[in-house]
């Protein structure tokens, strides 16, 4: 979607487009024959000619099927073609969804991203189908009409087409306004669907303050904007109609005038009189939808601009340019070299250098806010890294294809992410299996022939595997349907603990080479932790670790523990060493009382 | 009249519920909100009438000038005739201009008041309510299903009343003007209905698939989305985007029946009018004497019948409009339904509420075996505490103890599900809620900015003068910390207060507690360390605003623990050891093993 133009994506469609104009013509022109024999049939019935006006009756009706027949054709061709456009769109704009940085989507709000993936997609699709629909059969029609008209009689037709062309000019002006007070309406939809947001997200405060009546005040505002900026945009698009509809039958008004004289004066017939009637009748339609149309293509432009600054907005972390990794299973060798990373002028982390041998575990403590995530997230790329900072066996991460870079890769992150799907599915995707799209739906797709039918999977060795080096064979064991649970908000809610270790299977089934632990056993009870822990010492054997916890039982036997204060690294060594020397880690343990009971009920 | 909601359908049933276009149930509670605004309806109907009248005269003008003038040579009269016809479009255009936007503020206020509504119904609800729903959806009932129910004012679905009435004004005046021609284009009807019905159900079939499909894939994109770390972590976006397609062609086939109806739908509608008038002419000569006025009827119906079917033909547009915006409407009226209010009433105030019901004697704060779970995990089990007036109790445990637990259910977040809960020696549930919070302040370690300015972050909607303001200011020692970053207390505050430190976010709670001066001071102290200056700040703040005042205190930090009056130590939701520092360094237990890491650690 490089391009500025939407018409790009109805470029694949081009050939069943044109002929669905093509059509659209002809629908047009066949309506001509209805015209052409209601004027024939009325002529013959001022001349007295009645016998013969079965045959002109039933050419009229003849006209009249074709004309539906043309349209329907038309009509379906143009519509599914707008939809086909619509999948390609979503398609792409999905897929550039998500190759964007997490950076994002701090910055972006998901509401906002899927605002646009439904409501404004929506918006280009009817600009596609129904503008180009009305836009083809409004010209289409005022052409042939006025062809008609012109053979007929040069002097009556140019006389009665008169306003159209100022209907033209008008119908511009005011789109140009529809447009406008449109895109003010969304403008003013999105600070009010900010402040619903903020509003829900202090819930808590709102109630234990009674601030109730206060932020009440403040969406009484805004819903009273919203209105107000609706209002003066349903006053633009209000005017449309009226303005139009009263220059178009000017036309009627000219032919009484014009077209009655010359009847009187025997220069046309009373049947052209008749047929010119119905014809200006029937451009009123197009032209009120002219109006429609004008303000649909004002607010698909509007929408379509809303698109290209979700597409042009590229993601910050590079695609590494060279080889993949080579396909092996021996633990990752990882280095960092004086790796700083700035939020504008604040370092998260600073001059940061240090080496995790492979099949090491390297534990990570600090204060909240000492860059320990920002540290993990940058080894696995999630955020951008200056070049020759961080080396996996040698080579620059940010020449490693990030594909590659992540297969070798597992990460826990403390807030567990789960799929609406099976357990399975969940852990599966650790090794690249598994899907994503809920059974029920799949199940709905499948028998309407757009998905592929996805297996059970767990009976798998590799997800069984996991589970159990989570500790979550006893979970499992509870639950009815065992791996093949659904979890989310259709299926069971799991506590915290249990998705924390799901995510924790589901890394440690991604993780061939290289394991990263963000805080992601803070919800499992101690006891369960201990189990975990013995049991990830065995399946971490054969890769290189890096953990972060707030508890000491977890990181007191790693081979070596960073200590991060204001992104840099103030002490390393291993837990007694620290200890010993009495610096910020020993500082950490007296005023971390959480983890002091942990220990204290340890040694108990 | 109540009408007996049907039973709660939940997942995936629910989006298979279809939304019929008219729903009769769910039209009679929108005209309750409609009702504020009949005097608008009222006017609307007027106007509609009057824009019809004009509507309607021009085929009869257009009749009547050709049987009157045109046919009969009268020259002279066809400027009038013209003119009279300019009028007739005239008064049509402006009485259409009146009434569309009479509906449209009817539509919009009414939409206003259904928007407030459902604010105040997700701002009464309870703490747990917001735990189930997802901000994102209570999100789309107040801006995108607002907005789509909205439509039946907007694209004027509404008019499908006045298109009915305008079809049986023409049948009135066509019947006027010839029984028999009126007849013979009434017979086309059957088919019409026929035709109608074809589509309907189509129509009908095709929206369940998509709706359900349409729900499926933006339900996926969020998830998506929403765990794209996990996604490009687990190297998923190719696998993402395959699966999304699966269900994105889903969506665009279930439209392929709908595309098909519609334009069955209005092609043949059209022709079948077309046909009409055919039909009417072949009749005319078969049966009738050719003359002026024959011809002028025949003029006149071919206008009436264009005017008839015109509005038959869109049906299946509107169609469309109505059953989105009652599938809209149907999804706010399901909020509406959900209802776990707060307990209590908030606004009432109680007996309770009294300074008699209060007894002198009774602890400020009294738990007694208060038992609580988040589903089915047991978070307080039998929690017994007091707070003495006047006094500071520190309570101190492990993650998942249940120390914030007891917070919530104290200031009634949550529902305690047994034992006892007293402020003042009165049980909480007989306090009004809001005389509750007005005893208790509670100070989170995570505290919530508003987008504002600071002023009004501090005050939180009660008016203080300024002098009080900046002396809650500067008795936290705010102002030092606004002093740093060189602004006063009308600095703006980003949203959810980005522009903000923790640290001085801790001190802008301090100030909006001291400013309320609560009976009795809930503090969950910060586990998030800051600077040392700013801890210097925070340490002194804490102190100011614990002075001679009841607090329940949190407690992460020594100093604050060693200087409370009484120590409360809590493990897996229960209350294991309390007492005084001395008491339980003596009695050796699990704080005096605690005491002594402390030691070493100095």
């Amino acid at each position: 979607m490089a391009s500025q133009s939407s018409l790009a994506y109805l470029r694949p469609y081009r050939r069943i487009l044109l002929a669905g104009v093509v059509l659209l013509l002809a629908t047009n022109l066949c309506y001509l024959g209805v015209a052409q024999y209601l004027r024939h049939s009325v002529d013959l019935l001022r001349a007295g000619r009645t016998n013969e006006i079965g045959s002109s009756v039933a050419l009229l009706v003849m006209f009249a099927v074709a004309t539906a027949i043309t349209r329907i054709l038309s009509r379906v061709w143009i519509f599914n073609a707008a939809r086909a456009a619509e999948y390609d769109l979503r398609s792409d704009l999905f897929g550039h969804m998500m190759t964007m940085s997490p950076a994002y989507y701090r910055d972006h709000p998901t509401g906002d991203v899927m605002s646009r993936l439904t409501n404004d997609v929506q918006t280009v699709r009817a600009m596609w189908g129904a503008g180009l629909v009305h836009l083809a059969n409004s010209v289409t029609a005022f052409a042939t009409v006025m062809t008609y008209m012109l053979l007929l009689d040069p002097v009556v037709a140019l006389l009665a087409i008169i306003p159209y062309p100022l209907i033209f000019f008008v119908g511009q002006a005011l789109s140009m306004r529809v447009y406008r007070t449109t895109r003010e309406v969304q403008a003013e939809l999105g600070s009010l669907s900010a402040h619903i947001q903020e509003d829900l997200g202090a819930i808590q405060v709102i109630k234990t303050y009674g601030l109730e009546d206060v932020r009440r005040e403040g969406f009484l505002e805004g819903s009273k904007r919203l209105l107000d900026k609706n209002m003066a945009a349903a006053k633009v698009r209000i005017q449309l109609g009226p303005i139009l509809n009263t220059l178009a039958p000017m036309g009627v008004a000219i032919l009484i005038l014009v077209g009655g004289r010359a009847v009187i004066h025997g220069d046309i017939s009373v049947g052209a009189y008749v047929a010119y009637s119905a014809l200006l009748s029937r451009l009123v339609w197009p032209t009120l939808t002219l109006g429609f149309m004008l303000a649909l293509v004002q607010r698909g432009r509007a929408s379509w601009a809303r698109l290209v600054q979700l597409q042009e907005t590229k993601s910050d972390i590079v695609e590494g340019s060279g080889a993949a990794l080579p396909d092996s299973d021996v633990p990752a060798a990882i280095e960092v070299k004086h790796l700083t990373i700035k939020i504008g002028e604040r370092p998260l982390l600073d001059d940061v250098s240090f080496v995790l041998p492979p099949g090491s575990i390297t534990a990570v403590v600090g204060r909240t806010g000492s860059g320990k995530t920002t540290l993990v997230e940058a080894l696995c790329r999630l955020i951008e890294v200056p070049p020759k900072t961080i080396f996996i066996d040698g080579r620059d991460v940010t020449d490693v294809p990030l594909a590659s870079l992540r297969d070798a890769l597992g990460y826990a992150p403390q807030e567990a992410f789960l799929f609406s799907t099976t357990i399975a599915d969940n852990i599966a995707m650790g090794y690249g299996g598994g899907t994503a799209i809920p059974a029920a739906r799949r199940a709905e797709l499948e028998r309407a022939g757009a998905a592929a039918h996805a297996p059970d999977l767990s009976n798998e060795p590799q997800v069984n595997e996991a589970a159990k080096a989570a500790g979550l064979a006893r979970d499992i064991a509870m639950m009815p349907e065992g791996l093949a649970t659904v979890v989310g908000e259709r299926g069971i809610t799991l506590s915290g603990g249990q998705r924390q270790r799901v995510a924790l299977a589901r890394a440690l089934a991604s993780a061939r080479r290289f394991l990263v632990l963000d805080d992601s056993l803070s919800s499992v009870d101690a006891e369960t932790e201990k189990v975990i822990l013995a049991n990830l010492r065995n399946v971490m054997t054969g890769r290189t670790a890096v953990l972060i916890s707030h508890r000491v039982a977890a990181i007191k036997d790693a081979d070596q523990i960073l200590v991060l204060d204001q992104g840099k690294i103030v002490e390393r060594g291993t837990h007694d060493e620290l200890i010993e020397s009495g610096g910020v880690y020993s500082e950490l343990y007296r005023t971390q009382l959480d983890t002091e009971l942990e220990i204290v009920r340890e040694a108990g | 009249m109540a009408v007996a909601a049907p039973p709660r359908k939940s997942g995936l049933e629910a989006e298979q519920v279809l939304g019929k276009a008219y729903d009769v149930r769910l039209i009679r509670r929108l005209a309750k909100y409609v009702q504020p605004h009949s005097h608008l309806l009222r006017a609307w109907v007027l106007f509609v009438c009057i824009d019809l009248a004009f509507d309607l005269a021009q085929p009869y003008w257009v009749m009547y000038v050709l049987n009157h003038h045109i046919l009969r040579g009268n020259l002279d009269m066809l400027p009038w005739d013209a003119l009279v016809y300019l009028g007739l479009i005239v008064g049509m255009n402006v009485a259409t201009y009146i009434q569309s936007t009479l509906l449209q503020l009817a539509g919009q206020r009414t939409m206003h008041d259904l928007r407030i509504a459902i604010f105040d119904h997700v701002l009464a609800q309870r703490t747990a309510f917001f735990d189930r729903i997802p901000v994102g959806r209570l999100m789309t009932r107040m801006t995108n299903d607002i907005e789509s129910l909205n439509e039946i004012f907007a694209q004027g679905a509404i008019t499908i009343v006045v298109d009915a009435l305008k079809a049986v004004v023409i049948v009135c005046i066509m019947l006027s003007i010839d029984v028999q021609l009126s007849l013979m284009t009434l017979a086309t009807l059957p088919l019409l209905f026929i035709l109608v019905e074809y589509a309907r159900r189509a129509m009908r079939k095709s929206f369940r698939q998509i709706r359900v499909r349409l729900a499926a894939m933006n339900a996926f994109a969020q998830e998506h989305l929403f765990g794209i770390r996990v996604v490009q972590l687990l190297g998923r976006s190719e696998t993402a985007k395959r699966e999304y397609n699966e269900i994105n062609a889903g969506h665009r086939d279930a439209y392929l029946l709908q595309i098909r109806a519609d334009a069955a739908m209005y092609a043949l509608v059209e022709a079948i009018g077309y046909i009409a008038t055919g039909l009417i002419v072949w009749w005319v000569a078969g049966h009738r004497v050719e003359d002026a006025a024959t011809i002028a009827v025949v003029v006149g119906f071919i206008e009436y019948i264009n005017k008839f079917f015109i509005p038959i033909r869109d049906l299946s547009a509107k169609y469309a409009v109505m059953q989105g915006a009652m599938a809209a409407s149907e999804r706010i009226f399901q909020l509406l339904d959900t209802d776990e209010p707060d307990g209590g009433l908030p606004r009432e105030t109680t007996k309770a509420d009294e300074p008699g019901a209060t007894s002198a004697a009774a602890p400020a704060v009294e738990l007694a075996g208060v038992h609580f779970s988040y589903g089915a995990e047991p978070v307080l089990r039998g929690v017994d505490l007091r707070v003495p007036r006047g006094s500071t109790v520190a309570v101190v445990g492990a993650t998942g103890s249940g120390k914030s637990t007891v917070i919530k259910l104290l200031t009634r977040l949550y529902e305690r599900e047994r034992g006892a809960i007293k402020v003042d020696g009165v049980d909480v549930r007989d306090l009004s809620l809001h005389e509750l919070r007005r005893r208790i302040t509670v100070v989170s370690q995570d505290v919530t900015l508003f987008a504002g300015t600071l002023a009004d972050n501090i005050a939180l909607g009660k008016a203080y003068d300024r002098a009080r303001l900046e002396d809650a200011v500067r008795r936290v020692g705010l102002d030092r910390a606004l002093v740093r970053r060189g602004a006063d207390i009308h600095a703006q505050v980003a949203e959810r207060g980005a522009n903000f430190s923790a640290g001085e976010r801790q001190l802008v709670a301090f100030a909006r507690a001291l400013l309320r001066d609560p009976e009795i001071l809930v503090l969950d102290e910060a586990t998030a360390h800051v600077d040392p200056e700013a801890e210097e700040l925070i340490e002194r703040g804490v102190q100011i605003l614990m002075k001679g005042r009841t607090t329940l205190v949190i407690a992460h930090r020594l100093s604050t623990i060693r200087n409370s009056d009484l120590i409360v130590v809590m493990d897996k939701g229960q209350v294991v050891e309390q007492g005084t520092h001395d008491e339980l360094v003596a009695k050796g237990g699990l704080y005096a093993a605690l005491e002594k890491t402390f030691r070493r650690a100095d």
